[in-house]
């Protein structure tokens, strides 16, 4: 088969100048079977399952890589969420199985694995509530478990009194990881309308309908569709930016179903999903806030920007879904504060605020990501913002994330480094105003009419 | 069939002797441990215990049976590979000579080649064949290791890539 001068100089351009990457292939393992009467069986058993069935996956990465050219930065492992593997023991502290996922991780050799989680939506079970509690604890303790927990789902509402819970358990963990600038709360998320197959940390985790063990891929590449756009100039219209956007989702997302049809068949699994995220790092030009710039808001954060984060998520979508049948996941634009550079430089200059943030997460996936807050907050006021992230995804119909790290001893306008893909972030003020009475009253705020559609 | 493990527990349980276990068995690292404290032997069907294939679930075998997502070029198993070398870097004589060189001596031959030089810098696009059975890394190794920081610099990419990304 030919290909003009032209496309191959784009491809190579692509994975030279413009870092495009697979960000993750990220291995689901289900984890039902190893539920145990003995919290130390249990561990036993989920630690043996993940090495059993992860041993390969780091090599095959390699491979990948090695075979094609296709840099693979993340590998990960994502399991049943642990509150119904653990639900048969009946212990209240289940760190020990957090740090069995952690040493599994470790003797694969992957970079992180996802799955400490519970459903929380409409209530506890006992199992759920000690995830919950053990939150603190198990994140402190290990290097690359992640946590997610869902709180809210459009046909449920939102479960206040686990909002409340999970504000002060953010703060505990953030407390307990303060040597670090509080980054326990860098692998602690909340969602509304959680994925089931998303590949990306700190979400990551194989829901209940997946098979027993699923190959799912999250692409990257702002990098590439900021070239596009720069190359598009701004002269072209709207429509024209929409149609570059696309084009190169395109091309972007077959690259992650070429790594992800290749690693399941190296491994001897299913394909899951590709997730379409655009997906940003902290290096320069691999911003999603360039893109937005681009598109047309003077800064990330003005006027403009959530129609221009609306038109790109949009875009990103449709070249993905004619690209491969299997789009899933969270699948749109992340907009991490700290890991974007773009983002952090707009928090500088104060153009980007948390309401405007918040605003922005009503059009694209996921969230309020990686915001730092100071770290005196009221459990009151991050429950309060958590809340406001949640009725976004409830009532829209689409899944919302809240990863807020409140940072030990830093005040608004600080800045905490935490290096690698977390990046840096500047402490964002709150504003002086809380909402304690909602946070006292508890309950759970009931699915909207447009839950209910049967 | 869901996974079958043997624990440290059960091999205490069992207390002396050997422990025979089904096909599919996994037998923790615990376990292990513990019966070599014991003495104890683990035996699969027909000799010691080994740790069998991971089991991926029955999705696996249909996921096996599914059609790729493009079809590929040729459906010949020993049919070559297609590859794509790319070189950038300052102009000078012999550029070209060392990387067909390379190629042929790494079980590779010529399809397509387009060169430009611009302002004493050249931009090389070989579209290449690999021999059946001769190994992408080996190749791809021996061709980036060639030219250097002040020189030129390749990149060899499998032809599959520029496949997906640039055909619907």
């Amino acid at each position: 088969m030919g290909f003009t001068d032209q496309e191959i100089l784009e491809t190579v351009r692509m994975f030279e100048l413009e870092t495009l990457d697979i960000r993750t292939i990220t291995l689901g393992i289900s984890l039902y079977d190893c539920a145990d009467p003995d919290l130390e069986r249990t561990c036993e058993k989920v630690y043996t399952k993940v090495v059993h069935h992860a041993r390969e996956l780091v090599a095959v990465a390699r491979s990948i890589t090695a075979d094609f050219g296709i840099p693979i930065v993340n590998k990960r492992i994502a399991v049943s969420p642990i509150s119904m593997v653990a639900a048969a023991c009946g212990e209240e502290d289940l760190t020990p199985l957090a740090q069995a996922l952690d040493a599994a991780a470790g003797e694969v050799g992957v970079d992180f694995i996802g799955g400490f989680s519970a459903y929380l939506y409409k209530g506890f079970t006992h199992a759920d509530r000690a995830v919950l509690e053990s939150i603190p604890s198990a994140l402190s303790s290990t290097r690359s478990v992640c946590s997610s927990i869902a709180l809210a789902s459009t046909r449920a509402g939102i479960n206040m009194d686990a909002v409340v819970r999970f504000a002060e358990i953010v703060l505990e963990t953030a407390r307990r990881t303060s040597a670090d600038g509080g980054l326990g709360c860098a692998k602690l998320v909340c969602f509304c309308n959680a994925v089931e197959d998303n590949p990306f940390v700190a979400g990551a985790h194989i829901g209940v309908g997946e098979p027993e063990t699923v190959l799912n891929v999250g692409v990257s590449g702002p990098g590439v569709v900021r070239s596009a756009l720069q190359r598009l100039g701004p002269e072209a219209d709207l429509l024209a930016v929409a149609e570059t956007v696309k084009r190169t989702a395109f091309k972007i997302t077959r690259m992650g179903e070429l790594v992800g049809r290749e690693a399941a068949r190296r491994l001897g699994t299913s394909f899951g999903i590709v997730d379409v995220s655009l997906a940003p790092t902290p290096a320069a030009g691999d911003s999603v806030s360039d893109i937005l710039e681009l598109i047309g808001a003077e800064r990330t954060g003005a006027p403009g920007t959530t129609a221009a984060l609306a038109l790109l998520t949009d875009a990103v979508k449709k070249g993905g879904a004619m690209a491969s049948s299997s789009v899933g996941g969270l699948s749109g634009a992340f907009i991490p504060v700290s890991e974007d550079s773009g983002m952090i430089a707009a928090v500088r200059d104060g153009a980007l605020s948390l309401a405007k943030l918040e605003a922005m997460t009503s059009v694209c996936s996921v969230g309020l990501d990686m915001i730092a807050v100071p770290g005196d907050t009221p459990a009151s006021t991050i429950a309060g913002i958590i809340a406001d992230e949640m009725a976004v995804g409830m009532v829209n119909q689409k899944t919302t994330a809240v990863r807020i790290i409140p940072v030990p001893g830093k005040g608004p306008g600080e800045t905490v480094e935490w290096g690698g893909l977390l990046g840096t972030a500047i402490v964002q003020d709150p504003g002086p105003f809380g909402c304690r009475v909602l946070f006292e009253r508890g309950g759970r705020i009931p699915a909207p009419l447009s839950g209910q559609r049967n | 069939m869901a996974t079958r493990f043997l624990t440290a527990d059960d091999v205490r349980r069992a207390g002396a002797g050997e422990i025979v276990v089904a096909e599919g068995t996994l037998v923790t690292p615990q376990a292990l441990e513990a019966a070599r404290e014991l003495g104890i032997e683990i035996r699969g069907g027909a000799g010691p215990y080994r740790e069998p294939a991971p089991d991926r679930g029955p999705d696996a075998t249909r996921a096996a049976r599914s059609l790729p997502h493009l079809p590929e070029p040729s459906e010949d198993p020993l049919a070559g590979t297609g590859v794509v070398v790319t070189a950038v870097g300052r102009n000078r004589r012999g550029i070209l000579a060392e990387i067909t060189t390379t190629l042929n001596a790494n079980g590779a031959g010529v399809q397509n080649v387009s060169q430009r030089v611009v302002e004493g810098y050249f931009h090389l696009i070989l579209v290449v064949e690999l021999d059946p059975g001769a190994p992408f890394e080996g190749l791809k190794t021996a061709l980036e290791c060639l030219g250097g920081p002040d020189d030129y610099a390749v990149r060899v990419m499998h032809e599959r890539v520029f496949r997906y990304m640039h055909r619907i």
